[in-house]
């Protein structure tokens, strides 16, 4: 049986830094190029460019790299805004074994 | 106002025309796990009359009325829907008594065309001034090309049809508004541009459907259903958002089952929310699509049933 919860802040500091990392490192690949200097600021659709497509592609490789599995139910075009606000709503909406 | 809706019994997995179109695991799987696409409608060994068909011989509200038929229209998503020289639309007319109606097709609204040709057959019969004319508006195309098989990054098509039997007044269920919002600068392949479309969608269709809300004198409080086309569930997720509607009060029942049925969608959906007993009499709700194509097209109308 599988529930949602929400990470507590305290745990989140460390995950959303993980998280970022990560991102930071598949964008190269899901936007099929180099990408240098990318920071939690850096605006994923704005300055990278990034499609809708690819960044549901980002969350999906999110997922297998770090073996997580993430609800999508809630996921809107604003949580694609910057590479940080990705992280926050995958931090937040992490599927675990209940 | 009479409606039918017809899909064929065979059903492919999205996974059949994403390899035929070199689309990547990855890209499948966003298809299957956000936008909600599974399964695609198809009629392998029938043509676009057989699937037209499918939606006319369930048409009862047609048998008897065939003389008062004053329109035929064929909602398109794509203005090429058989090969040259073909007129399937012509034929069936014939073979259903309809052949006095002044046929023609609707189109430049992409998969939009559908709710334009429904305002489009109201306001010939109005201009007539013929209580007793009838329009009839069919959709549904072949998938039967390469861009009439999937949306790049957004849906994939379905095979299907519908009939809609449209009069100039009567009880129900009756067209209280329609709103459309053009825009032609989308008529270009810049990558930058469609990013662009991308970013507006959701707020653009959302825009129409309050705009034709508005206009019928009602506010979404009052819309106990939306029937929407069917290009995939994370748009429409996104437009409940803006619209603030809760999504389980949008019939997306056939995106995962029969894909994005060109002009079909909304009518299809139509016979749904009725097996479903979701329409109440009395009760106003929308029928909202946007098409892409050359330009883009959001619109949106309020029926009460």
């Amino acid at each position: 049986m599988t529930d949602r919860y929400t990470a507590p802040p305290v745990a989140e500091a460390g995950l959303r830094e993980r998280l970022v990392d990560t991102i930071c490192a598949l964008l190269p690949r899901v936007l099929g190029r180099e990408v240098s200097g990318a920071t939690a600021d850096t605006a994923l659709m704005g300055a990278l460019g990034l499609s809708s497509t690819a960044g549901l592609e980002l969350v999906l490789e999110l997922e297998e790299r770090l073996d997580l599995e993430i609800s999508v139910e809630d996921l809107g075009r604003g949580d694609f805004g910057t590479v940080g606000s990705l992280a926050d709503y995958v931090a937040g909406n992490l599927i675990t074994e209940a | 106002m009479a409606v039918a809706g017809y899909l064929p019994r065979q059903r492919v997995p999205i996974e059949e025309p994403a390899g035929r179109l070199g689309l990547s695991a990855m890209q499948v799987k966003v298809f299957r796990r956000y936008h909600g696409l599974g399964e695609v409608a198809r009629d392998p060994d029938g043509g676009l009359p057989d699937l037209l068909r499918g939606a006319l011989s369930r048409l009862d509200g047609l048998r008897g009325h065939e003389h008062r038929v004053r329109y035929v229209l064929h909602a398109r998503t794509f203005p090429t829907v058989v090969p040259h020289p073909y007129h399937p639309v012509h034929e069936l007319c014939e073979e259903y008594g309809l052949g006095h109606a002044a046929v023609f097709a609707v189109g430049h609204h992409a998969c939009a065309s559908g709710l334009l040709a429904v305002e489009t057959a109201g306001r010939l019969l109005g201009a007539d001034g013929d209580p007793d004319g009838l329009a009839l508006v069919l959709a549904g195309e072949k998938a039967f090309t390469g861009e009439a098989q999937m949306v790049p990054g957004t849906s994939f098509f379905g095979e299907g049809a519908s009939a809609c039997l449209v009069a100039a007044s009567g009880e129900r269920d009756r067209l209280l508004s329609y709103a459309t919002d053009l825009h032609g600068e989308f008529d270009t392949d810049a990558a930058d541009v469609a990013l662009e479309f991308q970013r507006v969608y959701a707020s653009a269709l959302a825009g129409t459907v309050r705009a034709a809300v508005e206009r019928a004198g009602l506010t979404m409080d009052a819309i106990g259903l939306i029937l929407p086309h069917n290009v995939n569930r994370i748009a429409w997720h996104q437009v409940c958002r803006t619209l603030g509607y809760p999504r389980e009060r949008v019939v997306l029942d056939n995106v995962a089952s029969a894909g994005h049925v060109f002009c079909a969608d909304t009518f299809i959906n139509y016979r749904t929310a009725l097996r479903r007993g979701l329409l109440r009499r009395g009760e106003p709700y929308v029928m909202a699509a946007a098409g892409a194509g050359r330009g883009a097209a959001f619109s949106a109308m309020v029926l009460t049933h």
